[in-house]
């Protein structure tokens, strides 16, 4: 017979992270795409260290969110998942001016958030103020828009050569990749 | 976003993920990455809560700043809520009927479509 858990103050199993992998296999497996979903796995990862303070570093900022694009469907809060607002190759934007991003395109959790608030989502204000503060040096001149739908292939020889050369133009310091 | 990170920091770009798909992100294999144990959609902190946002946001920084070595997550202290059984509704099937399962396959379906001019997976965000 299990000891009771009374006074040990554990919490409940489930509140964990929630296993999205093994979730996002069965779903799709029970509504009938057989072939199951092989996310990217490494064993080595790379390091590159900071090589200079916060203080004195230019950041840059990347997002998978999408502009708004008023002809493609409903992209408001609360959208259904809408593939027509999809983006295919990387964009950037003015770091100085503000922005109309969407997560329509995304696979976000429609139950429990209805994306309300691009500031949960694309940190670009806040970044502003930490800049103004003098937490980071400065806020590199541009954003960069990540696209999400392709596949690994095309992720891999497009996508990432083409945000590093667009960080390079900025000369970087350091990143910050905000994934939706 | 993961395969993005890896590609900057092989290249000399230090880099920190923020995200919420923890075990995805993991999986890859990333340098740094903020860990907010909240619903897909909000790495950047609540929504409407400027104060998480901007405490979400220093943490990445901080873990930009510190981390000794790659791998390094660090998780988000903010809850979410109080009531931890929102972790149980996304993308379960085992909480839905067979007539929510059949609509859901046809939506699948019909988004397919909509982007069939590129190879479309599963969304899986991060």
């Amino acid at each position: 017979m299990s000891e009771t858990e009374d006074g040990f103050g554990f919490a409940p199993d489930h509140d964990a992270p929630i296993p999205y992998r093994q979730r996002i296999s069965d779903y799709y497996q029970t509504l009938g795409y057989g072939a199951p979903y092989r996310w990217a796995h490494y064993a080595e990862v790379p390091f590159a260290p900071l090589k200079k303070p916060l203080a004195e570093s230019r950041i840059g900022l990347v997002t998978t969110a999408a502009p708004y694009q008023p002809d493609k469907g409903d992209q408001g809060p609360g959208a259904a998942y809408n593939a027509a607002a999809k983006f295919y190759t990387v964009y950037s934007g003015d770091t100085a001016t503000d922005h109309d991003l969407r997560i329509s395109h995304i696979g976000y959790d429609r139950i429990h958030t209805a994306a309300e608030d691009s500031n949960s989502w694309f940190p670009l204000p806040a970044l502003r103020r930490l800049a103004a503060a003098g937490l980071i040096g400065e806020l590199a001149a541009r954003f960069h828009g990540a696209p999400t739908n392709r596949s690994h292939r095309v992720t891999l020889d497009q996508d990432c050569p083409e945000l590093l050369s667009r960080l390079r133009e900025d000369k970087v310091d350091a990143a910050i990749l905000v994934a939706v | 976003m993961s395969l993005a990170a890896r590609h900057l920091e092989a290249n000399g770009i230090p880099t920190v993920i923020m995200g919420c798909a923890k075990d995805i992100v993991e999986h890859a294999g990333v340098p740094r990455f903020l860990f907010s144990d909240f619903p897909l959609g909000n790495p950047a902190g609540r929504p409407h809560d400027p104060a998480s946002q901007m405490l979400t946001l220093e943490l990445a920084l901080r873990v930009l700043e510190s981390a000794p070595a790659p791998r390094t997550t660090v998780e988000n202290p903010l809850r979410w809520s109080d009531n931890p059984d929102w972790k149980l509704d996304f993308s379960n099937i085992a909480r839905l009927s067979p007539e929510e399962i059949a609509r859901r396959r046809a939506e699948f379906d019909r988004q397919k479509e909509i982007a069939k001019k590129v190879r479309e997976k599963p969304q899986a965000a991060e």
